[in-house]
């Protein structure tokens, strides 16, 4: 009896020490304030990432990439790729006390197609043709032509499903469905969250989301003060550690770093147009010379990014394409393909990068060093971000650093900078080989299917080498050792504050 | 006083008439494309529907009828509309302007109580330990940059003493206590250099007064030293100190948009900061009138001080 009273209390003990608790806020510092408050108007990333867990999307990318079920608990699609099929979650209420109903989505979606509402993301559903709700939990959109990347643009989580009677009043107070309720914001100072104490999802023991009172986000501009914030204590968790602080952070025993690979990517963009880079060969030549993992280690610290492996699908991801010909340099490749091309003693090449971001503006001059071994003399211009901005999407460059983000989908990394069409193809390329792989890839739903197809096609960009891929920027959020249950999302998005809570 | 108040504040108007026009056309110069940075890399936008957007925010328009549309509208007490925000411009710098207010009053309220004991004190001590001390301040602080300053005190009194939050801002209607240990920090590193300035002059011109021949007279007749200094002197010595002083305050304006920056403040250098990144122009214009507003109306203020405390100059 007594052994079953200690056994009783170790488990009492044990139970204690690793459970989550409910309550308390989190202080978070955040880089910037929101661009507007509603989520359908803008693309700002704070926007975004401030709002996410005030809304919820018909679908959601888990921590690892994957799709998974959010106010619709399953879908299914027609075999021609034609009809998708969702029914929504019976249980689910607004912030304003209504039940959720499958018209909500419908309006959501055509919200953001209205071009009178002027959604930077109007295109995301333009291959949508019809959105209806036959009942009061059941939504079919109906397609013009297959599209596999539906639900990555379902499960971005500024295309979040809104209530029709708040939409006129959604830029100044928020209303979703999501773990918290918009309480306020004052520009430059703070946004308040409250728990929602209906929130529909549970953890995986039946314990009700989320498990925090509330989150107060407080913005602090300056990267040094978010880190000084944090290690004062003045904030819980901050976001976007500069890769110069994260030892810093590392060193304190009261803080932490969590964080990593990131959905993006950042490559040396060729413009097509431009000689001698019209030749396949110098191209080819330049991507030989390279050497990705010293401009990692020497630009952005070691901890700044992620070598690319492949192309602009980061590795490690069942789409990740890892037999690349580059990434080693082998420079007697080089010369002898410049050789080839007629530049035996090289060229010189103009490198346009922007000065206001280091982590685009550095790996310049780890390139010039390179780049030099081979003859070819770079010449470096920096312009501040709303001049070479402009430039940029106007393409007025022969060679520039830039990237762009993707959220979980191949099409994001793919289709958009590489298809003759691509909005994101800045380089002058057309291939139409590779635009025909593009769009099988767009229209095949089977995942083992869809993956042959883009291993083609990735091997296709690797040999036309528009960009050189050089690194994915990794994101790193610091916080106290007392916030538990917190998870990096490689997509840029804090979703992982729904299962967080303090110990303290 | 009336004709020299009525100049000087026609002199005001007219300058601030060239603030106007010299910010709008100097925003304009500058390179860079407010639709393109709103849009950003990831937007999904063609080309149409930037045009349309760059019709909407009236930039297609020629510049003499942009400035006349913004005139006009100024003239009504309208600032415009931030292109990123849609927010008025106006709410949103009265939102910020009385943190930016209170921080340079702050600053110059510390500047002064570290400058005037300290100039007096190196005065009165001439050519010994004290005053060498002084000097050596003064040198220093003049010296010293205020966001280098900023980081400094960041270090030492938040992350060392723990005695000053580093960053971020407490409403003064929420915590009136907590609102001024925020700002104290930063009206600190903004104010050090101004009492550095300020403690020289007050050190240079007492010293000047303290040789003429009242300060003898005073002395002659028997009055002890703290009287002669504190009732005497100090007054006439000071003229020069409003001057200074009240001109700096326009550098204390301007220092802010550093010092809001590194210590997170809500106020009016960090929405210019923005507005400027973004190529926002209603709200670049709207800040740097404000503060322009408030440069030239602390400058008549000075001189009508200054016409006080000194009757010759009304003469002139």
């Amino acid at each position: 009896m007594r052994r079953f009273a200690v056994a009783l209390g170790l488990v009492a003990l044990l139970g204690a020490g690793g459970a989550q608790k409910s309550g308390g806020v989190l202080r978070a510092g955040m880089q910037a304030d929101p661009v507007g408050l509603d989520p359908h108007t803008t693309s700002a990333t704070a926007t975004r990432n401030q709002l996410e867990n005030v809304y919820d999307t018909l679908v959601r990318f888990d921590s690892k990439g994957k799709i998974v079920p959010s106010l619709a608990q399953r879908w299914s699609v027609s075999p021609d790729g034609l009809t998708w099929t969702f029914t929504l979650r019976p249980d689910v209420r607004f912030h304003n006390g209504r039940a959720l109903e499958a018209a909500d989505v419908v309006y959501s979606i055509s919200r953001i197609k209205d071009p009178a509402v002027k959604s930077p993301r109007a295109g995301d559903f333009a291959v949508v043709d019809s959105v209806t709700a036959p009942n009061r939990t059941t939504v079919v959109f109906k397609l013009k032509q297959p599209f596999a990347p539906l639900l990555a643009k379902l499960a971005f989580t500024l295309n979040v499903i809104v209530p029709k009677e708040a939409a006129a009043t959604l830029g100044n107070k928020p209303v979703g469905t999501g773990p918290f309720v918009f309480v306020e914001y004052i520009p430059n100072t703070r946004m308040v969250l409250q728990r929602n104490p209906n929130y529909w999802e549970r953890d995986s023991k039946g314990n009700r989301l989320p498990y925090l009172d509330g989150i107060t986000y407080i913005y602090l501009p300056d990267a040094t003060a978010r880190t000084t914030a944090l290690r004062a204590g003045s904030v819980d968790w901050i976001e976007y550690v500069p890769a110069a602080d994260i030892q810093t952070i590392k060193n304190d025993p009261k803080l932490d770093v969590v964080g990593g690979l990131s959905a993006n990517f950042r490559s040396l963009y060729f413009n097509l147009k431009e000689k001698p880079l019209d030749d396949v060969r110098v191209r080819q030549a330049i991507a030989y010379a390279l050497n990705p993992q010293e401009v990692v280690d020497v630009a952005l610290f070691g901890a700044g990014g992620i070598v690319a492996k492949g192309t602009t699908i980061p590795a490690g991801g069942f789409y990740s394409y890892d037999k690349s010909p580059y990434g080693k340099p082998n420079l007697d490749r080089a010369r002898q393909l410049l050789r080839e091309a007629g530049y035996p003693n090289g060229f010189t090449l103009d490198l346009k990068v922007t000065s206001t971001y280091d982590f685009l503006r550095a790996p310049a001059e780890v390139i010039q060093a390179q780049l030099a071994k081979v003859g070819i003399k770079v010449n470096i211009q920096a312009e501040e971000w709303s001049v070479y901005l402009p430039n940029f999407i106007g393409k007025k460059f022969v060679a520039t650093i830039i990237g762009e983000s993707g959220q979980g989908d191949p099409d994001d990394f793919l289709y958009n900078p590489f298809h003759t069409k691509g909005g994101g193809n800045y380089m002058n390329f057309s291939d139409p080989t590779l635009d025909k792989l593009l769009e099988e890839g767009r229209a095949t739903a089977d995942q083992e299917d869809r993956k042959a197809i883009y291993d083609r096609a990735q091997e296709r960009i690797l040999q036309l080498v528009p960009m050189v891929p050089l690194f994915h920027s990794a994101q790193y959020e610091g916080l106290a050792t007392y916030v538990k249950g917190f998870e990096h999302f490689p997509n840029t998005s804090y979703l992982g504050l729904r299962t967080t809570w303090l110990d303290k | 006083m009336l004709p020299f108040l009525l100049k000087r504040f026609g002199l005001a108007l007219v300058s601030l008439l060239g603030v106007l026009v010299l910010v709008f056309a100097m925003v304009r110069l500058v390179p860079g494309d407010v639709v393109t940075n709103l849009i950003g890399l990831e937007g999904n936008v063609s080309p149409e529907r930037r045009e349309e957007l760059r019709r909407l925010f009236g930039l297609d328009l020629p510049l003499h009828v942009q400035f006349g549309q913004w005139f006009g509208a100024l003239l009504q007490g309208d600032l415009g509309t931030s292109l990123r925000t849609d927010r008025p411009v106006l709410t949103d710098l009265a939102l910020r302007f009385p943190v930016t207010l209170e921080l340079t009053l702050f600053a110059l309220l510390i500047a002064l109580a570290i400058a005037l004991p300290l100039g007096v004190t190196a005065a009165v001590n001439r050519g010994k330990t004290l005053d060498y001390l002084a000097s050596l301040f003064a040198l220093v602080g003049i010296a010293a940059p205020s966001f280098w300053l900023a980081i400094l005190f960041i270090l030492l009194f938040s992350l060392k003493l723990g005695w000053f939050p580093p960053t971020g801002y407490v409403l003064f209607s929420e915590d009136p206590l907590g609102n001024l240990r925020s700002l104290f920090l930063p009206a600190l590193a903004l104010g050090m250099s101004l009492a550095a300035a300020t403690t020289r002059i007050v050190r240079s011109s007492l010293l000047e007064v303290l040789s003429l021949d009242y300060a003898r007279t005073a002395r002659a007749k028997g009055l002890p030293e703290r009287a002669v200094v504190y009732r005497h002197a100090l007054r006439n010595a000071l003229i020069p100190v409003v001057t200074v002083v009240g001109l700096q305050v326009g550098n204390l304006l301007g220092g802010t948009v550093i010092i809001e920056q590194i210590f997170g403040l809500p106020g009016i250098g960090r929405f210019a900061l923005e507005g400027i990144n973004l190529r926002d122009y209603p709200v670049v214009q709207g800040a740097v009138l404000l503060v322009a507003g408030a440069f030239v109306l602390v400058n008549v203020l000075v001189d009508v001080l200054y016409a006080l405390i000194d009757p010759r100059v009304r003469f002139e």
